[in-house]
Formats: C-alpha cells, structure tokens, sequence
C-alpha cells in the first residue's frame, strides 16, 4: 500500500478534511488579511507603537500553537473547533503580515514621497496612491509567507476538534501507518503550493510594471 | 511676487538654527538662485516656502498673501516643484506621471491629456516613445525632463527647484540648463532656484542670494556680486576666476572703442570676429586663436568697434580692485 492507494481507498473522508482544510484557510486569510494590513498601515504612520506593536507579533509567533490552541480552548465562548481555530491561526498571521506591511511602507524611496507632497498631495493620497502601491511587492511576500504558514500550522488544529488534513497525520502517527501520514503532509503541502500560485498570479496582476524591475524580476 | 520676511528655523535639538533672519523678495518672472555650501540652510529656505517645513518665526507672502494662512496642499498645487532626486512615482507611466497635479487639481481627462503631450514635447521628450514608460526605463537626463514636465503641469505661476540639475552628469546638464533657460524665455515662471554650484548660479540666476551658516550673506544680480564680493567668504565661493567669470557676464560691446564711421582700412582687424552682444570671454578666445591683441567688434555685419586686450585688463582692473 502506499499513500496514493489510501486516498483512493478513503476518498469521502480526505475530501471532506481536504476541504475543510482549505475552508479554514481561507476564512483565516480573509480576516488576518483585513486586520493585519489595516494595522500595519496605522503603525506606519505612528513610529512610537510601531515597535511595540511588531514586537508583540514577534513573541506571540513565539509560543508553540498546540499550546496556544489550548489556552484559547480554554476561553469561555471559544471552546473546541472552528472558532478558536480561527482566532489563535490568525494571530500566527500576525507577525509576517503586519512586519511586512510595515516595512513595505517604509521601504519607500522618501524622495518619492517629498515629491508628491510638494506637489499637493494630502497625506492620505501620499498613502493609497504612492506607499500602498509602491509597498505591494513586500506586502505580497509577506502574505505568500502567511499562506504557507497557516496551511502548514492549521494541522495543529485537529487537536481542538477541527476535522483537518491534521487528522490524517494524527491518526497516521497513532496508528503507525506511514501512508496516512504521506497523504496528509502531501495534500497540505499541494493545497500551500497552489494558494501561493494562485497569490502569485494575482501579484503580478496588481503590481505595476514599473515596480517589477525593483522587486528584481 | 514671493517675500520673505525675516524668517527663522531651529530644527530639533539643533544648537544653532539653520535659518536665521532672512529676509529678500523675488520679483516676478526671474530666477532668483539660492547658493552656498551644504548644510547652509539653502534648501531648508526653499522647502519653507511651499511650507514643507514651517518656520519658527517670519512670514512668506506670496502675492501678497500669507502662505501660512493657505492650505498647505492646496498652495502646494499652485507651485511646481523639481527636487535633485527627482522622485517620480515608479509605479506610473511616464504620462501619468507628468499627469499628477492635473489629477489633484481635478481636471478633465482630455484637457489633461493634451496637457501632458504638450509638456512632453516641450522639454525634448517624444511622447509617443516614453509616455507609456515607466520612470525605470529612462535615462538620468530624460528622468530630470520628465521631472521638470511634471512641475509645469498645471502651469505654476512659481517653481521652486532644489538642485535639479545636480544629479545628472557635466555634459546633460548643461543641455538641460540651456534648455530649461530657453524655456523659461516665453514661460517667464518666478523661480527659486538652489544650488551649490557657483557657475550654474551666475548662469542660471537673474539675482543670486548667498547663504552660509543659516544667514545670507549677500544678494545682488550675478555681475554686482562678483565685481563687488561682500567678504572672503563670497570671494573664495566665486573661485579663482572670478575676472573670467565677470568677462562671461560682460558684452563685448560695452568694452570696445568704437568707431565713428567705419574704417577704410582694417589693419590689424582681421574683418567681423565678434558680436557686440557676444561676451567678452569669446572675444578673449579669438585673440587667442588669432594670436593678436585686438579683434574687430560687429553689429550684424557691420563692424562697429575694436576691443583690445589692455582694455579688457584695464576693465578687470576697475570693478574688482583686489582682482587678478
């Protein structure tokens, strides 16, 4: 037997987990995206919480997930499965997202910036429409970086209840079935591979040809 | 059309402030250049006026109103700017970047547009080849046109300029000067303009102001500093050649004898050699070139004078009494 066999043996249940997977993924995504990026652009503009703030993404990327899944389980009003599931993925989403955003505004050339503020522009047109643009390469480095690592750290989450491609590696290791094992690592590692892809496809869409040269392609 | 009244700025934990009671006025329609070594406060005095810094004490009219009761965005539109580094938007294309005034001012497309080819055009550039380019793809001289383009956008009445020739190399940046001083013959912009070069200041400047440590030092058009340097700060700032300085700044026709009636014979004068509007400087180098002490002055074809060198000497000698 070897891992492609197991999943054609058991493709209800690898489906179900791999979409499950992904699902969670994608929600995680959607609201670290919203958050952090949104954060990393107000520390941008207030250098004396922009340390603190990076630090404290810095330490809380520190603490092992399964603990972190466990302390959060234990939160009244989270409990076991999607929600804290959710919560504890995006605070791992923290760290790379809000450091690269950050630093991706930083990044930019600041003779470009006097410029558009000596010609007129208000600060927040200075933001949307010279550091948000010029800041997408980094930013999308970063969140190709947080795709990965949440595809990757989701499999924690079969510990409080979500019914993941870390069920699979789990179950796998208790049973001492190597194949089991193989087939989930190798699903989760496709579904990283195709996100960051499809991010991939959608960088070079948004980011303008004239950044392209810098981002040294 | 701009005054600026005894302004002062000390930056943050800076001892001593980096500008300190200046005080001048730029008439309309002239190049007033700002000079001096780095760190004099020349570019600190500019960025006060668009308000990109703000000073401590002082106030700036422009047009008789005080720039410290406008907008700062909105007086900012009114007025072009050229920095050194040029600082294009890399992300945009060539044309939308000569584009942006005009976006934040909020005009119509096609009036935009046409604005934009327009200005292309005029500061040498092929619209067609580099409009839909982006910054990246263009040269240091076709960049700082591109900048220059984008300053006049929206037609600025004023334009400040920070050494906006300095980044490109010796041979481009006189094209861009001559250029840009060709421009300014039908546009007649009021402009402030600072560098540290001296020679790009006389040749350049309607009226030069000198500053150092933060105070200037002296104000007057090209040809009364250089004859009559205030200290040996301006002195050693115009260089060792002052005298030939002064001679590029001086029409041959000023210096020559001229001719009642046109002579019958032309000994020594080898015909028309120089303009009387032509500086003297050119005069020097056919002497040389001739290997004679003299040369035919000319109005059109007709020969109207003679200069010689004792008069050329004689000249230096007179307007800078410790001259060469």
């Amino acid at each position: 037997m070897n891992f492609y066999g197991f999943i054609l043996d058991n493709t209800g249940l690898v489906l179900e987990y791999t979409l499950n997977h992904i699902s969670l993924v994608a929600v995680v995504l959607f609201f670290s995206l919203i958050l952090w990026i949104a954060v990393g652009l107000v520390i941008s503009r207030y250098d004396r919480i922009a340390g603190t703030i990076i630090s404290l993404g810095s330490i809380v990327f520190c603490i092992p997930s399964i603990s972190l899944f466990g302390f959060f389980m234990s939160v009244p009003g989270l409990g076991l499965g999607r929600r804290t599931a959710t919560l504890v993925l995006v605070i791992y989403a923290m760290m790379p997202l809000v450091r690269s955003v950050y630093m991706g505004i930083k990044s930019v050339d600041p003779s470009v910036i006097d410029a558009g503020k000596g010609m007129g522009m208000t600060g927040l047109q200075i933001l949307f429409k010279i550091q948000v643009p010029m800041a997408w390469p980094m930013v999308f480095a970063g969140i190709r970086v947080t795709v990965v690592l949440i595809t990757g750290i989701a499999t924690m989450a079969t510990f409080i209840g979500e019914k993941n491609l870390g069920r699979l590696i789990h179950q796998g290791i208790t049973r001492g079935n190597a194949d089991m094992i193989i087939a989930g690592a190798v699903i989760v590692s496709l579904i990283a591979l195709a996100i960051d892809y499809i991010m991939g496809r959608i960088e070079k869409k948004i980011t303008s040809p004239g950044l392209r040269f810098e981002a040294g392609k | 059309m701009i005054r600026v009244d005894n302004i002062k700025k000390t930056f943050p934990g800076a001892n001593s402030p980096a500008v300190d009671q200046v005080t001048f006025n730029v008439n309309e329609g002239n190049i007033c250049v700002f000079v001096g070594p780095s760190g004099c406060g020349k570019t600190t005095i500019l960025r006060m006026i668009n308000r990109l810094i703000e000073p401590d004490q002082g106030d700036i009219f422009i047009n008789g109103k005080d720039v410290l009761e406008m907008n700062p965005a909105t007086l900012r539109r009114t007025i072009g700017y050229v920095i050194q580094q040029i600082g294009l938007l890399p992300h945009r294309t060539i044309e939308a970047n000569v584009a942006l005034v005009p976006g934040l001012l909020k005009w119509p497309r096609d009036k935009t547009r046409q604005r934009v080819l327009e200005l292309l055009e005029m500061v040498g550039l092929r619209p067609g080849e580099v409009g839909h380019k982006y910054p990246h793809q263009l040269s240091g001289g076709q960049m700082q046109r591109v900048g220059v383009a984008r300053a006049l956008a929206a037609d600025p009445p004023i334009m400040l300029m920070d050494e906006p020739f300095g980044a490109v190399d010796p041979i481009v940046r006189i094209r861009l000067q001559d250029e840009f001083l060709r421009l300014q013959q039908t546009f007649k912009k009021t402009i402030c303009f600072v560098t540290h070069d001296i020679n790009e200041a006389i040749k350049m400047g309607d009226y030069l102001v000198i500053v150092n440590q933060g105070r200037i030092v002296q104000m007057g058009t090209p040809i009364e500093v250089l004859t009559s340097p205030a200290d040996d700060f301006v002195l050693r700032l115009l260089g060792d050649d002052r005298g030939v300085k002064i001679l590029d700044l001086t029409r041959s026709g000023s210096l020559m004898e001229s001719f009642q009636a046109p002579p019958k014979t032309s000994a020594g004068i080898n015909g028309c050699i120089v303009q009387a509007i032509q500086p003297v400087k050119i005069a020097l180098e056919m002497m040389m070139k001739n290997n004679s002490d003299q040369v035919g002055v000319c109005s059109g074809d007709k020969i109207v004078g003679i200069l010689t060198w004792n008069s050329i000497k004689a000249h230096i000698n007179r307007v800078s009494g410790d001259g060469p």
